[in-house]
């Protein structure tokens, strides 16, 4: 069995690190008391932190290094660090890996290549299945090229994925449209246009399986020119010829197989099972592994709140079980009342909440530790959101939801 | 078009999603019994019938042009003769 992992490329705060350290606490203690005891130290069936970006700067801070010590004391918990990501920032990890030499580990795996990289470590945890298997590994990339990271953390994932001979796929939502724009000339960035283009030249002549999807929505809204020719054919002008504008719902079709999807701030929660399926072969609703979106961001300052709803309304509609916490900065949506001139087009979030909140396969939960963190209350009428804290939390982390049959969990940070 | 028609929303700009929200907000707000009906595209008709369909409603729909249909959401059991 793969280990649990988090992928954490943006920033790792406190609030963060604490809530996480508790729910692994809250797995060893009561869920898996028997690990607990028998201390093994071991990748399997354990948990690997994969910190790239700025997550490393929690490997710095003294706040959150007291976190990841207690963190690191639990059984099989391992920090896999972006070597060149901490020589690029100047962090040094030595007194960490000092106290824990096997548990922080910033030696990253060779390529085919001759050289190390730190996606080879995350590929080589995403493939699901040895080689020869087919396998295949997705991407769920949000933001903007150059302006973020991320796009090129996206580049170098699937670029790593191939070198593993996976079949690759990128999911282009919100700005993360912007990765597929033409004729991109970047004079002090490496060019992701390109870049992208290359995997998927790279993928054909390795006969292998590329997709790159980008959703229409976002597409539309940033002004991809886009037409609709009647069949449900979208078609830009603008953008690189592997990228495909498509209804966020074939995005989703995506996320009923059982492949692992990586993106700026996930978390891959395993399954023990017997005769795990194939990603190639099930599709069914009962093996397309659940959905946990995580909002925590503020719900009007960016895109994020309403972006990761929507995805949450789309994998639902598609009979995915999905579940939203509000949390962090994301409980925002929660308190006050929110109100919109009457005459409007548009809506505020706490309609959409309300909306959406009595969909099947879609469940909403508040995370009250961020209320108190912040001195809020909840809006008395978002009752449809259910308040929990740190057990239901770990519980909705670490449990499938009845009837689900898949070998793993999704969850995405939004 | 019939003067009742000129009352049902156009949807056809909408996308699925938003479309989604926009309805289930309308659904909400609208009393059991009666019908919510709007139009759409060739290609949303489909984010209307298959989710609707499965959670508790019955949706019909009809072809008014090449690209643009009337759907027609009420409650299960909630429509006329149930």
């Amino acid at each position: 069995m793969k280990p649990h992992f988090f992928l954490l490329s943006g920033p790792v705060t406190q609030e963060r690190l604490t809530w996480i350290g508790d729910c692994l606490k809250f797995y060893f203690i009561k869920l898996n008391p028997e690990n607990f005891l028998h201390h093994t130290k071991t990748q399997q069936e354990g948990f690997v932190f994969l910190l790239t970006g700025d997550a490393l700067y929690s490997l710095h801070d003294p706040g959150t290094v007291r976190i990841w010590e207690a963190i690191l004391s639990l059984p099989s918990v391992q920090i896999i660090c972006d070597r060149k990501e901490l020589a690029l920032r100047g962090i040094s990890i030595e007194g960490l890996k000092m106290k824990l030499p096997d548990q922080v580990i910033d030696h990253n795996r060779l390529g085919i290549n001759g050289q190390p990289s730190f996606w080879n470590d995350v590929v080589k945890i995403a493939r699901q299945h040895e080689q020869p298997i087919p396998s295949i590994i997705g991407y769920l990339l949000m933001e903007s090229p150059y302006m973020n990271r991320p796009s090129s953390h996206a580049v170098k994932c699937l670029k790593a994925a191939l070198d593993v001979h996976a079949s690759v796929e990128l999911y282009a939502y919100l700005d993360g449209i912007h990765c597929g724009h033409a004729g991109q000339v970047p004079v002090d960035f490496e060019n992701i246009g390109c870049g992208l283009e290359e995997i998927s030249e790279k993928a054909a002549k390795r006969g292998l399986q590329c997709q790159m999807v980008a959703c229409t929505r976002c597409a539309a809204a940033r002004g991809y020119g886009i037409w609709d020719d009647g069949e449900g054919q979208v078609i830009s002008s603008c953008i690189i010829k592997p990228f495909k504008i498509r209804n966020l719902n074939e995005i989703v079709k995506r996320f009923e197989h059982n492949h692992i999807i990586l993106g700026e701030n996930i978390a891959s929660i395993q399954v023990k099972k017997e005769n795990q399926p194939s990603s190639f072969l099930l599709q069914e609703d009962e093996y397309s592994p659940p959905v946990t979106i995580f909002i925590t961001h503020t719900p009007y300052g960016t895109e994020m709140a309403f972006g990761g709803i929507s995805f949450a309304l789309a994998c639902a509609a598609m009979g995915i079980k999905t579940r939203v916490i509000f949390i962090e900065n994301g409980v925002y949506a929660l308190t006050g009342n929110h109100t919109l001139k009457k005459d409007t087009r548009f809506f505020n979030m706490q309609d959409v909440i309300d909306a959406v909140a009595e969909s099947d396969d879609l469940q909403l939960f508040a995370f009250l530790p961020s209320f108190q963190n912040r001195g809020l209350v909840k809006n008395p009428k978002m009752n449809a959101v259910f308040d929990i804290g740190i057990p239901e939390l770990g519980q909705l982390l670490f449990t499938l939801p009845k009837g689900n049959r898949a070998g793993h969990q999704r969850v995405i940070f939004f | 078009m019939t003067k009742t028609d000129q009352n049902i929303p156009d949807f056809s700009d909408l996308t699925c999603t938003t479309l989604m929200i926009r309805l289930k907000m309308l659904l909400k707000k609208t009393p059991d019994g009666i019908p919510v009906e709007c139009f759409v595209r060739r290609d949303q008709k489909d984010t209307v019938e298959v989710p609707f369909s499965r959670t508790g409603y019955d949706v019909s729909v009809t072809k008014e042009d090449s690209n643009q249909y009337r759907v027609y959401l009420i409650k299960k059991g909630a429509g006329p003769g149930s």
